[in-house]
C-alpha cells in the first residue's frame, strides 16, 4: 500500500479554500494541510466593511464551521508562519522550527497591503484593513461621525469608503497614482473617475498637486488625532488615516526556496512555477500570458477563486491553461457612479 | 607542525599564562576556512568575529585596529561595503534568524573608537626598494599603505585632483561622507607615501610607463575599470552608443563622477535607469536628489537576484525610486527635435542561474513595448581601459592586463592589481586584491615572502556567549528622513547605531572562531549535551570523513548504541551558545579561539 500523497496549501483565504476542497475531491485518500498565519478560519475579506455597521461577531464572518474542516479531512493550522520553504528537499520550516514534507504545495498566500517605502515609517500612526482584527481597532478608533482618511485609494478602500459614506462618516480620498488600483485608467478618463467619487460623496484631494504625501503625524491638542502632512507644507486632519495603496504578493517565506519570482511567485499558465511539485494561486502569483507576452497579476475574488480550482486540478493531474473569467475594468454608470467588478461579491 | 610559545598577555575571555599554539597545519586552516564563514567569505579576509568581540567588550578601538590589519579604510567599507560576509553568517543560515549586522559594527568600530585613539602599525625597515602605484582607488591605496609598512619607498600616481578613485567620484555623498574618507585617506597613505595628484601616467603624457619601469624597482598597475559599458541595443541603434546622439542620455560613472568634480549636473522631469549595480542605484538616488519626479530603476531580472544589499534596494525606495523588472532595453526613441521620449524594451523570462546568486535574463521575442522617460542614465557596468599603456603588455581574452602567479604582466617588474586585472568588483575586493598585489611585489623585489598566515590557537576559559544573545533580534540602522535627505543632497543617509544597539548587535555573533571539541577519552557519554543542545550540533557518530586538507569533513552519525564511536560536535551546526560547556559533568568540553594571524617569516 502506498503512502497517501502530501498536499499543503498555504493561505486559507478564497483561493487556499477552493484549491483544498478540490484536492479532497479528486485526491480523496491525499494528506490535505492547510497553513495559515490568520487565527480566524476562513472569513469573508470582502465582507470587512460590514464591521463598521456594527457587525463585530467574527463567528459571522466565518464562511466555514470547524466541521466543515473535519468532515473534509482538511487539516487547518491556523496562527502558523511559514518561514521557508526548501524546493528541492520539498519541506517547509514552520515559525516554531517545525518541518513540514509535502509532495505539492500550492501557495496561496495571497498579499498584504502595499505600503510605499517612503510612507513606511508612519505606519504605527496608520490603521490597516487587512484582518478582522485590524477592521475591529479601525473601528473603534473612529468617533460617531468621524473623519476618515483613505491614503491612495484603491478598490479595496473605496469600497470600504462607500460603507463609510452610507454609514454617515466622513470620507477623504487622497488621490494619486494608485487611486482605483487595480483598475487601469486612460489619463484622459481620470478626471471623470475623481468627479464621480466627489458625486457618491467623497471629498477627494489631489494629492499629485500638493506635491505627494510627506508624512503622518499625531494631532496636535484640540485638533484632531491624525495629521496628513504633503511637502508643498500643507495639510488636513482626520480622525483615522488607513493606507490603501494596493496590495503586494506576501511571498518573503518563498525567498530562497528556488522557485522564480519578480514582484510575485512567476507561474506557467498552468499555475506551475519553476518547480513541478510547487504551484500558486491568488494574488500572490504572476501568470504568464502567451497572448500579450507578459506576466500578469489578477484580483477579485472570482479570478482568485477560478485559480485556486485551476491550481488543484493541475495539481491532480490535468493540464488545464489559465483564463481570466472576471472583467477587470471600472465602469461609470448612468448616474454618474463608479462601478468596479470588484465590488460585486454579494 | 606547530610551534608553541607562550602567551605574556592573555586577551580578555583567554586564560592568563597559557600556551599559545601557531599552527600551519593545513588541518588547522581547513578548519578555520570552514567553520569562520564570515572571515572566508570576505575578499580582505577580515577577523571578524574578533572585532565583533571586541566591540561587545567595549574595545572599539582594538575592533578598529583588527580590522585595519586587512582593510585599511574600515570606516570607509562600515558604510559603503557589499557585505558578502553577512551572506554567509551562520546566523543567517535557515533556522538560525538574520544575518549579525557586520557591516554596520565595523562602522561602530570607526565611529565610537576613542577621539585620541593612536593607530597601530608593525613598520618594517626601509628596504631602499621604490614603487610606483598607478592609481589610487581602493586597489592602489591598499597596496601603498602595505608596500609603505614594508619599508619600501612608495610613489602613487594619480590622475584626478584627489585620491580615492571609484570611492571618491563613483559614491555619492549621502553614502559615503567625504570627510571619513579624507581621514582614512590620510592615514592610509601617512606611512611616506609620496602621493603625486593630476598626474596621469603613459602616453600622452610627461611620465610614460616605459620611464616608470626605468626609475622604479618595481610598478603596480591599479588603474581599475572606469570605462563605462556600452549599451547593447537592436535594430538601427545597433553598435552606436545612444549618449553620442542625445543629450538627455548618459552613462552612470561619467555622470557621477562629473557630479563629483563639483560640475554642474541636472536631469529631467521622468528618470530611467538601465543597470543593476551600485552604480545604477546611486544614479537613481542622485537623479531624485537633482529634482527628478519620478525615476524607474529598470533592470533585466528581478530585485531578487541583483548584487546590491536589500538595505540599499528599501532606503532607493524610501527616496521614491521604484524598480521594474524583466526588461531589455532594445531601442531608443527621440522626438522629431532630437531629445528622449523613451527607451524600447523586450520582456524577459527568467533563465538559470548565474555566478553569485544571479539569473539569466531570456528575452522573449516578439514582446516590445516602451515606457516613457525623458532622461536615460545608462549603468550596466565598467571596464579597464588600456590604451595609455605606452608598452606592449600581453592581454587576456576579456582585454585585461594578465598577470601570472607573482603577479607580474608580462614585463619584468610590471605588476597589476585589483579590478584593473579582474574586472569590476566591489571595494572590499579591490581592496584584498591591492593587498595581495603589495605582497607579490614586496615577495619579487626582496626574493622570498616576508609574511605568512597561520593559525593562532588559545585556549578560552569559558563561553563567551549566552543562550540568551541568540534571542536578540537584528538591529536595524536608523537613517534620516527621506524629506531631509532629498533637500540637503549630501546629508549621510544612515546615521550609525548607538552604543546600546551596537552593543546589542555585538552579542548577537556566534563567535564562530571558537571551537568546541570534546575529548572523548574522558567523556561518560551521559548524553546531558545533547540533551540541552538548541541545535542537532552533538552527534553520536561511527566515523568521520576526512577533507583533502585532512580536515575533518562529514560526520557519519551513529543509528544504534552499539554501533557509536565516539560523540562529537558538529561545528557547522554548533552555534557556539556554550550550553553543553556548563552542563558537562565531567569538564571534557574545551574551547578553543582558532584565527588566522599574519607572521614573519622565518
Amino acid at each position: 500500500m502506498s503512502t497517501p500523497r502530501h498536499h499543503v496549501v498555504i493561505g486559507s483565504g478564497v483561493a487556499g479554500n477552493q484549491a483544498a476542497e478540490t484536492l479532497r475531491q479528486r485526491d480523496p485518500e491525499s494528506r490535505v494541510t492547510m497553513i495559515t498565519v490568520s487565527k480566524l478560519p476562513f472569513f469573508n475579506r470582502y465582507d470587512l466593511p460590514r464591521v463598521f455597521r456594527g457587525e463585530r461577531d467574527w463567528r459571522k464572518f466565518v464562511i466555514y464551521p470547524a466541521e466543515y474542516y473535519l468532515d473534509n479531512r482538511i487539516a487547518l493550522r491556523r496562527a502558523t508562519k511559514v518561514v521557508n520553504v526548501d524546493g528541492a528537499r520539498r519541506t517547509l520550516t514552520l515559525e516554531h522550527n517545525e518541518t513540514v514534507r509535502f509532495d505539492t504545495l500550492l501557495v496561496a498566500s495571497g498579499a498584504s497591503a502595499y505600503m510605499p517605502a517612503e510612507l513606511a515609517e508612519y505606519q504605527p500612526l496608520m490603521h490597516g484593513f487587512g484582518a478582522f482584527r485590524d477592521a475591529i481597532a479601525a473601528a473603534d478608533a473612529l468617533p460617531k461621525d468621524g473623519h476618515v482618511i483613505l491614503m491612495g485609494g484603491d478598490t479595496i478602500g473605496l469600497d470600504l469608503g462607500r460603507t463609510l459614506l452610507d454609514v454617515g462618516y466622513r470620507v477623504t480620498v487622497i488621490a494619486e497614482k494608485h487611486t482605483f488600483w487595480p483598475h487601469e485608467i486612460k489619463a484622459e478618463e481620470r478626471p471623470l473617475y475623481i468627479e464621480a467619487l466627489a458625486k457618491m460623496g467623497f471629498e477627494v484631494i489631489d494629492g499629485h498637486a500638493r506635491g505627494e504625501i510627506a508624512a503622518v503625524r499625531a494631532g496636535a491638542p484640540g485638533l484632531a488625532p491624525r495629521r496628513v502632512v504633503f511637502h508643498d507644507g500643507s495639510e488636513i486632519h482626520g480622525d483615522i488615516v488607513m493606507p490603501f495603496f494596493g496590495v503586494a504578493p506576501a511571498l518573503d517565506f518563498m525567498l530562497g526556496s528556488g522557485v522564480d519570482i519578480e514582484r510575485g511567485l512567476l507561474v506557467q499558465p498552468s499555475l506551475r512555477t519553476t518547480n513541478e511539485a510547487i504551484y500558486a494561486a491568488g494574488d500572490v502569483c504572476q501568470i504568464w500570458s502567451d497572448a500579450d507576452k507578459r506576466y500578469h497579476f489578477y484580483h477579485g475574488w472570482k479570478n482568485v477563486r477560478a485559480m485556486g480550482e485551476l491550481a488543484a486540478r493541475n495539481i491532480t493531474g490535468a493540464d488545464e491553461p489559465w483564463v481570466p473569467i472576471q472583467d477587470e475594468s471600472l465602469q461609470l454608470s448612468a448616474d454618474g457612479r463608479i462601478r468596479s467588478p470588484f465590488w460585486e461579491y454579494a | 607542525m606547530s610551534v608553541v610559545v607562550n602567551l605574556k598577555d592573555a586577551p580578555p575571555g583567554s586564560v592568563a599564562g597559557i600556551e599559545v599554539a601557531y599552527s600551519d597545519d593545513p588541518r588547522d586552516s581547513g578548519w578555520v576556512a570552514k567553520n569562520i564563514p564570515c572571515q572566508h567569505a570576505c575578499p580582505a579576509g577580515t577577523n571578524i568575529p574578533a572585532y565583533i568581540r571586541a566591540i561587545a567588550e567595549g574595545r572599539h578601538g582594538d575592533a578598529y585596529e583588527i580590522n585595519r590589519e586587512a582593510n585599511v579604510l574600515p570606516g570607509v567599507l562600515g558604510r559603503i561595503c557589499s557585505r558578502p560576509c553577512e551572506s554567509a553568517c551562520r546566523h543567517g543560515w535557515p533556522g538560525n534568524g538574520e544575518p549579525v549586522g557586520i557591516c554596520n559594527l565595523k562602522r561602530t568600530a570607526a565611529d565610537m573608537k576613542h577621539a585620541g585613539h593612536r593607530i597601530t602599525e608593525k613598520l618594517y625597515s626601509p628596504t631602499g626598494k621604490r614603487v610606483a602605484i598607478v592609481g589610487a582607488g581602493p586597489a592602489g591605496v591598499a597596496a601603498a599603505h602595505d608596500l609603505s609598512v614594508l619599508g619600501h619607498d612608495v610613489t602613487l600616481f594619480e590622475r584626478e585632483g584627489h585620491p580615492g578613485g571609484m570611492l571618491r567620484y563613483g559614491i555619492p555623498a549621502f553614502r559615503l561622507p567625504r570627510d571619513i574618507l579624507e581621514v582614512e585617506l590620510h592615514n592610509a597613505l601617512r606611512l611616506g607615501v609620496e602621493l603625486r595628484l593630476g598626474e596621469g601616467i603613459g602616453k600622452g603624457t610627461a611620465t610614460p610607463v616605459a620611464r616608470l619601469l626605468q626609475d622604479y624597482d618595481a610598478v603596480l598597475l591599479t588603474a581599475g575599470c572606469m570605462a563605462p559599458l556600452p549599451l547593447p541595443l537592436e535594430g538601427e541603434w545597433k553598435n552606436r552608443d545612444p549618449a553620442d546622439v542625445c543629450a538627455d542620455i548618459e552613462h552612470g560613472l561619467p555622470f557621477l563622477m562629473a557630479l563629483h568634480r563639483d560640475e554642474k549636473k541636472a536631469v529631467r522631469k521622468r528618470v530611467a535607469v538601465v543597470g543593476a549595480g551600485f552604480t545604477a542605484l546611486d544614479c537613481a538616488r542622485v537623479a531624485s536628489r537633482l529634482g527628478a519626479q519620478e525615476v524607474i530603476i529598470h533592470i533585466r531580472t528581478a530585485e531578487e537576484y541583483i548584487p546590491v544589499t536589500k538595505e540599499e534596494i528599501f532606503e532607493a525606495k524610501r527616496e521614491g525610486v521604484r524598480i521594474r523588472g524583466l526588461r531589455t532595453p532594445v531601442g531608443i526613441e527621440l522626438d522629431a527635435d532630437g531629445r528622449l521620449t523613451g527607451v524600447r524594451f523586450v520582456q524577459n523570462r527568467l533563465g538559470g542561474w548565474r555566478d553569485g546568486g544571479r539569473r539569466q535574463a531570456i528575452p522573449i521575442p516578439g514582446s516590445e513595448f516602451i515606457e516613457p522617460c525623458d532622461t536615460l542614465l545608462i549603468a550596466i557596468g565598467q571596464k579597464t581601459v588600456n590604451d595609455f599603456l605606452d608598452i606592449p603588455v600581453e592581454l587576456d581574452r576579456w582585454q585585461n592586463v594578465r598577470i601570472g602567479e607573482n603577479g607580474m604582466t608580462s614585463v619584468k617588474g610590471l605588476f597589476a592589481a585589483g579590478d584593473y586585472v579582474t574586472g569590476p568588483t566591489t571595494v572590499i575586493e579591490a581592496i584584498g586584491r591591492g593587498r595581495q598585489g603589495a605582497a607579490r611585489v614586496d615577495t619579487w623585489l626582496m626574493g622570498h615572502p616576508r609574511r605568512r598566515k597561520v593559525v593562532r590557537i588559545m585556549p578560552v576559559a569559558g563561553p563567551l556567549r549566552e543562550r540568551a544573545f541568540d534571542f536578540i533580534g537584528r538591529q536595524e540602522m536608523p537613517t534620516e528622513p527621506p524629506n531631509e535627505r532629498i533637500r540637503s543632497r549630501t546629508l549621510e543617509v544612515e546615521t550609525g547605531l548607538s552604543t546600546e544597539t551596537s552593543h546589542e548587535e555585538a552579542k548577537r555573533c556566534y563567535l564562530c572562531n571558537l571551537n568546541y571539541q570534546i575529548d572523548v577519552d574522558r567523556c561518560i557519554y551521559c548524553r546531558a549535551c545533547i540533551e540541552v543542545a538548541p541545535r542537532a550540533c552533538i552527534k553520536l557518530v561511527e566515523g568521520v570523513d576526512m577533507e583533502a586538507d585532512g580536515s575533518y569533513g562529514k560526520l557519519r552519525e551513529a543509528k544504534e548504541w552499539n554501533r557509536v564511536g565516539a560523540i562529537w560536535i558538529d561545528n557547522n551546526e554548533c552555534i557556539r551558545c556554550g550550553a553543553c560547556f556548563k552542563v558537562c559533568p565531567v569538564k571534557c568540553i574545551s574551547i578553543t579561539r582558532n584565527e588566522f594571524v599574519e607572521v614573519d617569516q622565518p
